[in-house]
């Protein structure tokens, strides 16, 4: 079966990336469509739309997003799209993403593009918007059974998990080494030791992360599955949020996610675009400036006060100069720190959670959600606390675990 | 460059008689072996560049004011921008557009051949502040 | 005469100018330049990055990369046009034309090249057409 994803956009044939959207989608076994409109059919969707662009192809963008709304044009998900820099797409991009969640039930993913843009970069995204389309079944599972494995191999660390019957029986963690299976061999092991079992014994393997190709090749992995799905799977299974709504926040090393779910199973999720500025990577590099273990930059950061020392980490360049400034100016450390948190929390506000429409509870996970002090912040800039289940930094390697076992 | 393809797309005025049957039955009675495609506006040809224009330039004579032509990027059936493989193509709802003004320039065009001539037109202004303010002053 | 027609796709801009004899420069010519080149496999038009890089020739890196890919087609025709017609309030312009900045730019191009340029309202009714026509005659049997 393949599964129809329907292509709003404005600019994509004229930036050289068209190809490159629909290399991503045949990968993951999808297919870009354009739902069909007459000029006719603008002008009232445009009219009734409220919202009139100068522009014409995001008149078209709008048609074809009233012909998936009223149900005329059948799509199994919407990948909206336009060109980095364009105010006027950058407008249409997010309200039409909000029509669409508003009028259809179907997953969607907006993405800002430039003449870069490669299908790797496309491809987590894409194969989450066919995962929540093809896999709901397995995606709806709850319990854990058998003895399974996740390994998450993400940009900064490796994880592992052992699971038997619904319990955490092993469990490791390393920094990502350049070889991805070398690492993930090292917690697999360290993980099976722990939970007093053999890799013989184990019944199912389920990989995610950028790595998951490569290991669940290596492992022979019943599941391999983007860290979009999987992750909050994990999330909600450690939260023991399997029932109603919520909403997962995932800084991590590399870029953030912001995942919405609706009874364990996600339906609408973004993920950060462009550059790794206001990601874990940038309180890494704060913690080096700092000379201090990033485990400790959490504690140090809730001893200060962000408003002493401003910051901004939109990008990590321009971050590490304001860091620099800060500290030449002789900022409290504390205040540094905590600057530093608040200035990524920020960022997740401001980028992430503008793309989707946030649902309580919100549960943050991930490596950075040790960090107490971002904790502290993403809570303060939500105007709520977010709850941080045990073992957050396991998300992937249980949520592999846990939909790894549907396999068996 | 003689030889070079050209796909040429034929499109009939809205207030014209003819339908896309008759001008691909005339295009097939030139003899020629050329590519036809009828569509629900008229039609496409494709064959090398000296053989479309000798097919336009008899289009033209027959049909001068009602059927208009331009060239188009893709080959017939070209999956790139086969309307089957995706659904409809980005400039589809320009011609949607420029097919309804075609009945305007078929009248245009048999009224100039007829001795019409331009006469330029006043632009429409706005209305100037001062005579604004007494209109509302009135009421 | 080499005559660049703005909306560059408009079949009716394409139809008069090649009626009253002149060659019309058009993105349809651009763009099978491109997909019969058979070295390229960028579907669906084979405009590649190489194009969006050399749109920087008409506008900066903060313009976005659709407006620059855009101008890496429409630039050199406007640089090898003899003149230019423009229709202007069309009501709708799809396909490569559904930027509006993007259309905007051609036009301030045309006029900053200085050739001889008709500047046309989109005709409303049959009396606006008669003079469109009529104007556009006169215009091209002028250039000859």
């Amino acid at each position: 079966m393949t599964i129809k994803i329907a292509q709003l956009s404005c600019g994509t044939e004229y930036s050289s990336v068209q190809y490159e959207i629909e290399k991503a989608a045949r990968s993951v076994g999808a297919s870009i469509v354009y739902p069909d409109v007459s000029a006719a059919d603008i002008d009232k969707a445009v009219e009734d739309f409220g919202f009139k662009p100068r522009s014409p192809q995001l008149k078209l963008m709008i048609a074809r997003a009233a012909e998936l709304a009223s149900g005329r044009y059948e799509a199994d998900a919407v990948f909206i799209t336009t060109c980095f820099r364009c105010a006027e797409a950058a407008l249409v991009r997010n309200e039409l993403r909000r029509y669409i969640q508003e009028h259809t039930n179907l997953p969607v993913v907006t993405y800002s593009f430039t003449e870069r843009l490669k299908a790797s970069q496309l491809l987590t995204r894409m194969e989450a918007l066919v995962t929540i389309v093809t896999r709901k079944e397995l995606l709806a599972r709850e319990r854990q059974t058998g003895l399974t494995v996740g390994l998450d191999s993400g940009s900064s660390t490796t994880k592992a998990v052992v699971m038997e019957n619904n319990k955490i029986i092993g469990k490791d963690w390393t920094p990502s080494g350049a070889v991805v299976v070398e690492s993930a061999t090292q917690v697999l092991n360290n993980a099976l030791e722990q939970a007093g079992v053999s890799f013989d014994q184990i019944e199912a393997i389920g990989t995610t992360g950028y790595g998951r190709f490569t290991l669940g090749e290596h492992f022979k992995a019943k599941l391999v599955q983007e860290e979009l799905t999987v992750n909050s799977k994990g999330a909600v299974w450690l939260a023991n949020k399997q029932k109603g709504e919520a909403t997962i926040i995932d800084i991590g090393g590399m870029d953030n996610k912001a995942i919405t779910v609706r009874d364990g199973i996600p339906d609408n999720f973004t993920m950060g675009g462009i550059c790794a500025g206001a990601s874990g990577r940038f309180l890494q590099m704060t913690s080096n400036r700092l000379k201090i273990d990033i485990t400790e930059l959490g504690r140090l950061a809730d001893q200060g006060d962000w408003r002493n020392a401003k910051m901004n980490s939109y990008c990590s360049v321009f971050g590490i100069q304001d860091l620099v400034t800060t500290l030449g100016e002789g900022k409290r450390f504390e205040d540094v720190a905590c600057a530093a948190c608040h200035s990524v929390a920020e960022q997740v506000y401001e980028q992430q959670l503008q793309e989707i429409d946030v649902r309580h509870p919100i549960i943050q996970v991930g490596g950075t959600s040790l960090i107490s002090g971002l904790v502290t912040q993403i809570g303060e800039v939500l105007g709520e606390q977010p709850i941080v289940p045990p073992d957050s930094q396991y998300i992937g390697a249980v949520g592999g675990a846990l939909l790894s076992s549907g396999f068996l | 460059m003689s030889e070079e393809r050209e796909t040429r797309l034929f499109m009939i005025s809205p207030r014209s008689m003819l339908t896309p049957d008759q001008l691909v039955r005339m295009v097939h009675s030139f003899g020629d072996e050329v590519l036809v495609k009828e569509t629900c506006y008229g039609c496409l040809v494709e064959a090398p560049r000296v053989k479309v224009r000798e097919i336009l330039a008899k289009v033209r004579e027959t049909y001068p004011n009602e059927v208009f032509s331009k060239i188009r990027a893709y080959r017939c059936s070209d999956p790139r921008r086969c309307r089957a493989q995706h659904g409809t193509r980005p400039g589809f709802a320009q011609l949607e557009e420029e097919w309804a003004l075609l009945a305007k320039i078929q009248y245009g065009l048999d009224q100039v051949e007829k001795g019409a001539s331009y006469s330029p037109k006043e632009d429409r202004k706005r209305l100037d502040v001062k005579a604004f303010k007494k209109i509302c002053e009135v009421q | 005469m080499k005559i660049f027609i703005d909306p560059p796709n408009s079949l009716v801009l394409f139809d008069l100018v090649e009626r009253f004899g002149h060659e019309p420069l058009s993105t349809m010519a651009a763009i099978q330049e491109r997909v019969d080149n058979l070295e390229v496999d960028m579907p669906p038009m084979n405009v590649t990055l190489d194009d969006v890089v050399k749109g920087l020739k008409y506008a900066g890196i903060e313009v976005p990369s659709g407006i620059r890919g855009r101008m890496a087609l429409w630039g050199p025709l406007i640089e090898e046009a003899d003149a230019a017609i423009i229709m202007e309030d069309c009501p709708y312009s799809f396909g490569c034309v559904g930027c509006e900045r993007s259309n905007l730019m051609i036009k301030y191009l045309v006029h900053r090249r200085g050739i001889p340029t008709l500047t046309v309202r989109y005709p409303e009714t049959d009396e606006d057409a008669v003079n469109f026509v009529a104007q556009a005659k006169e215009w091209m049997e002028g250039l000859k």
